[in-house]
């Protein structure tokens, strides 16, 4: 091309975007090879030389505390979406019911929910434990004492703590499961509803047959993001229990957190890092093709 | 009408189940200490006190990590949306040579954000010791920085594509460079835009705990974050109420911005999440 053709530099939209570029390359792309490098060695902190070994990837596979991660990360994650989902679901039904039928409070509902979500997750890990309190403080202990549980655990053994920690990232991550669903309905054509009507379905038979089957491509792309959002969960569970107790309720970035600050086995976190990454990357994909495909429809 | 009945009573369980968590906390941090442990437990304390609130201020490290806080905020707002606003010029008002170049880098924009920041921490971890950037804040704000400018180039260029394409031309025709234009016509009509944005992004700031968590080391350098963490640790169970004091100042203000902006945000949230 000679300089006459060549488009002024105002023009070329990369000189726009170099600052974002170059941010991402120093601080992003740079960062995930590096820990994918790290994954390859035996790396055990910040400050020493590491050798090349594929041992660290070995070891995982063999390690009933990875085993055992994968247990508690598996069992935290299908519960939280599901949970998440079919709530954020029936709240975000029942707002829009509610203003189908011009009834004052949706709004004030909708964000009282969405307040959960604002808060840092390090402070609802600190509200939870605050109401899980098992001493006479606690406000869930009094309420099953009233039902007639006498000195109920709640974080101090592993089956209850991994339920109430589960718990908790529900009630954080409801609220953007429904503002998902809540911005999908109100796309969904009012005339179908009256449609609905004249043929005399019911408020269930409506959610079945309309809402339901117009909700399928958010859905789904709300079930890949909290899915990731989930696997990443790590702020909210450390005040709440710190992993235990023992190691009942250590998810996945906990573990990785635990296996390089406290073990210093930077290698094998690096390796479960990257195994998180090469799953939310997966999901990501996923993702993509989900949106291409709800742009076309 | 019994539905309407019904709808109400789920409102009202709905935020029971969403509001309680936050009255019960506040009102533990309303309590002088000897009703900490009162029984029955009761939601309206019998002698409310803000004493809990005024030790926390004057006797615990809490203002720092606050204004610890507000100032990584401010800087990283203003400086992803620096960031962010010509970027999101080029993918909305230019033409790529390749037209399949403009949804791929949105795509990427997007992608970029579901990697845990756990997953980049800890290279940079490893890497910031060795230049001795821990315990800085400037390396902590460019690292939020990178976290949020993606998220606030794919919103911004949403709003930018909402503006007509003649205010440019008008403005291009006029004699402005690219620049003027962005800065004299564009910028002012998507103002609104940017003030969504510069608010979605202070929220998620404010909560961002990984980053600090693992490139500070000094507590006297925490935000509320990670200060919390360690007033937590260094709690006992007398003194409850100075913990949930805390745990209210911290996330006042991140709960204070959305009651406020409420509308505003919800609007901004379902747009972008009917665009996908």
């Amino acid at each position: 091309m000679t300089a006459g053709q060549r488009r002024p530099i105002e023009d070329r939209p990369f000189v726009w975007l170099a600052p974002l570029f170059l941010l991402l390359a120093v601080l992003y792309l740079y960062p995930l090879i590096d820990v994918t490098r790290l994954s390859l060695t035996d790396a055990t902190d910040a400050a020493t030389p590491a050798h090349y070994t594929f041992a660290s990837y070995r070891s995982l596979l063999g390690s009933s505390e990875f085993l055992a991660m994968t247990r508690v990360a598996l069992i935290f994650v299908a519960a939280s979406i599901a949970g998440q989902l079919v709530f954020g679901l029936l709240i975000a039904a029942l707002v829009c019911a509610g203003e189908r039928r011009r009834l004052p409070g949706a709004a004030l509902v909708r964000a009282i929910v969405l307040v959960g979500w604002v808060l840092p997750g390090v402070v609802i890990g600190i509200i939870w434990k605050l109401l899980l309190d098992e001493s006479g403080a606690g406000i869930i202990a009094y309420a099953a004492s009233l039902l007639g549980g006498r000195n109920p655990t709640f974080l101090s053994a592993p089956g209850p703590a991994l339920f109430w920690v589960t718990m908790a990232n529900i009630w954080r991550g409801t609220a953007f499961s429904m503002i998902m669903q809540y911005a999908g309905m109100k796309t969904v054509p009012p005339e179908l509803y009256e449609a609905a009507t004249v043929d005399g379905a019911g408020a269930l038979q409506k959610f079945r047959h309309v809402t339901l089957p117009s909700l399928r491509g958010i859905l789904l792309i709300n079930l890949v993001l909290i899915t990731i959002a989930t696997l990443n969960t790590f702020d909210m569970v450390l005040p709440l229990t710190g992993g235990g107790p023992g190691r009942a309720t250590e998810v996945v970035a906990l573990y990785i957190y635990h296996l390089v600050f406290s073990e210093f086995q930077f290698g094998r976190g690096a390796a479960v890092a990257v195994v998180l990454m090469a799953i939310g990357l997966a999901l990501s994909a996923c993702y993509a093709r989900m949106l291409r495909r709800e742009r076309a429809a | 009408m019994a539905g309407s009945a019904a709808i109400y009573a789920g409102y009202i369980v709905v935020a029971l189940i969403f509001l309680f968590p936050l009255l019960w906390v506040a009102s533990l941090s309303l309590r002088p200490m000897a009703e900490l442990f009162a029984f029955p437990p009761r939601l309206v304390p019998e002698h409310p006190t803000l004493a809990a609130y005024r030790d926390v201020l004057a006797g615990s490290p809490l203002a720092r990590y606050l204004l610890n806080s507000v100032k990584l905020v401010s800087a990283t707002v203003l400086c992803a949306l620096a960031i962010a606003v010509p970027s999101a010029y080029a993918l909305s008002c230019l033409r790529f040579r390749r037209p399949l170049l403009k949804p791929v880098v949105m795509l990427g924009m997007l992608a970029v954000q579901l990697i845990s920041p756990l997953v980049i921490a800890l290279p940079l971890y490893r890497w910031f010791s060795g230049l001795g950037l821990i315990n800085s804040h400037t390396a902590v704000v460019l690292v939020y920085v990178a976290l949020s400018a993606p998220f606030a180039t794919w919103m911004l260029t949403g709003f930018l594509d909402t503006v007509p394409v003649a205010l440019d031309e008008a403005a291009r025709i006029d004699g402005c460079s690219r620049l003027q234009s962005l800065l004299r016509v564009l910028l002012p009509v998507m103002l609104p835009g940017l003030a969504a944005t510069a608010i979605l992004l202070a929220i998620s700031t404010w909560g961002q705990f990984i980053v600090p968590f693992v490139l500070l080391t000094r507590s006297d350098l925490y935000p509320v974050s990670v200060g919390i963490l360690d007033f937590q640790s260094s709690m006992d169970s007398v003194s409850t109420h100075l913990l949930a004091a805390a745990a209210i100042l911290s996330a006042l203000p991140a709960m204070l911005t959305f009651l406020v902006l409420q509308r505003f945000i919800v609007g901004a949230l379902t747009a972008g999440a009917v665009k996908g």
